[in-house]
């Protein structure tokens, strides 16, 4: 059985935000909700990348092992999904969670959450698969159609990569090994740095 | 030659020891110098390496980001591990134990002990204790109390103790209704708090006598009938500790916790939870015990506080200084009538 992944590949990504437009067009999430973004560190400076992050899928979930009414489980496929029926709003996977994952729609006056909303990695919830009523509360299921999470399938540059985590491993091995670098990229020089003469003089005299 | 050979085997351990040492420093310097390196700078020696980034995710450090929202900029926090760690480890385990053994040692308390009754029978009259008001402010703040600690417990405790007996659709309804009532009650809590210290605070100062009480531990064990004022020491302690100490402590983190509308960062929230949850179970145990105290604990206690009125024995064995005081007209009666007056109109009935 495939266990599913998200991958993000930094060289790749150029902060188009088509991943986060397409997740909400396919998905019709709640309004003030994201479930993906796209964050670009070193933002408008040399060195400057973009990485694309949602909802991770944890082996070792944080939002599952905190949640007071234990609505979360995990599919055969090792996607994490939540029972919106049963939760409570209380906002703790949002303290837990290191990715910032789930969103809660506002559901009333001082910023009362309503329930919590995530990504799923196009995979519904616990609801007859592509039924009106998994649709209205998690959106696609294209799992359940045999389609990849529309983020990833709809990325321009392929930066993005959804899917069975050794697929996406052996592509995203491919090209590493591909940019230029040979068998390097994966070497002494590119864990530990070309030697630099000029600003490592060698000591003089003496020994050590 | 005895010296001579441990000359050698001197200078071959100083060489042992130098040598990684000095080839220690000189590898830290060059790990440093690249712990240094901004991407910018590592793309020149080394393109195709984003250590420099992918360590900026690791610490939690903000970048751009066209969503809007709390922290969005972060990719990866690590401070919800650390909380997750504390609550579900030791917080639920030491905090769970705590509330149990709490019960088992008032339960175990009740059966060896017994109630502390009264030393002289009732002598029939009854003394005004609390007036209206001050039996409101009590009641609202215990009713509230009560709502906040079960439904607090049913958040922390209530997915090990009664999600596998009632099953998952009703107890989430149940937390649901728990989770909105603690959410409401909270603030009337905190309100009933302010107006019940106003109330009380006056008879709740710390006098001579309260010192006497606590080394003679109120009489408790020993049976002694120990002289008090209108609140005797431990009740005293409850009041500036309990409901002021950890009435503020609560307050202040739910506050921050229930009104999640202010954009405050996570890493404050879960701070306040873990503050707001100790806190809680501290309240809560240490009411428990109050309770047992102002019930079956206490014969006549949980009379003078639902109808407001003790009878006179019970007064002078458990608050003889208020008593007298009232007695002597030297103070009024809690609704506001003269405590003299009220003894010269209604004669105080022939003591056994």
């Amino acid at each position: 059985m495939a266990r599913m992944k998200f991958l993000c590949d930094a060289e790749r990504c150029i902060e188009c935000n088509g991943c986060v437009t397409a997740c909400k067009q396919e998905n019709e999430v709640p309004w003030g909700v994201n479930r993906r973004r796209v964050v670009t560190l070193n933002d408008g400076v040399p060195g400057e990348k973009s990485i694309s992050v949602a909802c991770m899928h944890c082996s070792d979930a944080p939002c599952m092992a905190v949640c007071p009414v234990d609505v979360f489980y995990r599919t055969e496929e090792g996607v994490v999904l939540h029972d919106k029926d049963m939760c409570i709003g209380c906002g703790y996977c949002f303290y837990a969670c290191p990715f910032g994952a789930p969103q809660f729609p506002q559901a009333g006056a001082f910023g009362m959450r309503g329930k919590m909303d995530k990504c799923t990695f196009c995979a519904g919830g616990p609801e007859k698969d592509n039924s009106k009523e998994e649709f209205a509360k998690y959106g696609s299921n294209r799992l359940a159609q045999g389609k990849l999470p529309a983020c990833a399938e709809m990325c321009a540059t392929k930066a993005l990569l959804g899917g069975d985590g050794d697929v996406i491993a052996d592509i995203f091995r491919d090209r590493a090994l591909k940019r230029g670098k040979g068998a390097e990229v994966w070497g002494w020089s590119t864990a530990y740095g070309k030697p630099d003469k000029a600003q490592q003089p060698a000591p003089k005299g003496g020994k050590s | 030659m005895r010296a001579n050979v441990s000359g050698v085997r001197h200078f071959f351990l100083g060489l042992m020891l130098l040598l990684p040492l000095s080839g220690g420093t000189a590898y830290a310097q060059a790990q440093e110098s690249r712990m240094d390196q901004t991407q910018a700078q590592r793309q020149q020696v080394q393109p195709g390496n984003n250590a420099p980034v992918w360590r900026d995710v690791r610490s939690g450090k903000e970048g751009y980001t066209s969503i809007q929202g709390r922290e969005t900029g972060v990719l990866i926090q690590t401070e919800g591990e650390t909380w997750r760690r504390l609550r579900n480890g030791p917080i639920t385990l030491y905090g769970g134990w705590w509330v149990v053994l709490t019960l088992i040692a008032l339960g175990l308390f009740y059966k060896l002990r017994g109630p502390m009754g009264l030393h002289s029978p009732p002598s029939g009259k009854m003394i005004e204790r609390f007036s209206s008001f001050e039996r409101m402010a009590h009641w609202t703040m215990a009713i509230s109390f009560c709502i906040l600690a079960v439904t607090g417990l049913v958040m922390l405790f209530g997915k090990h103790v009664l999600l596998p007996l009632i099953g998952h659709t009703l107890f989430s309804w149940l937390a649901e209704v728990g989770k909105i009532l603690h959410n409401f009650t909270g603030p009337i809590f905190m309100f009933s708090i302010v107006v019940f210290v106003v109330t009380f605070i006056r008879d709740n100062f710390p006098r001579a006598y309260d010192i006497t009480w606590l080394v003679k531990g109120g009489g408790v064990l020993t049976g002694e009938v120990v002289p008090a004022g209108r609140f005797n020491a431990g009740e005293k302690i409850w009041f500036w500790g309990g409901v002021i100490g950890l009435g503020i402590v609560a307050s202040a983190s739910g506050l921050v916790l229930d009104f999640p509308n202010f954009d405050q960062s996570r890493w404050l929230m879960m701070l306040a939870n873990i503050v707001h949850v100790i806190a809680g179970i501290l309240f809560i145990t240490w009411g428990l015990s109050h309770i047992y105290l102002g019930t079956v604990g206490t014969t006549g206690a949980y009379e003078g506080m639902r109808n407001g009125y003790v009878d006179e024995t019970w007064a002078r064995e458990h608050a003889q200084y208020w008593y007298d005081d009232v007695k002597a007209g030297r103070r009024e009666l809690p609704s506001g009538a003269p405590g003299a007056a009220a003894a010269a109109t209604a004669p105080p009935q022939v003591q056994h």
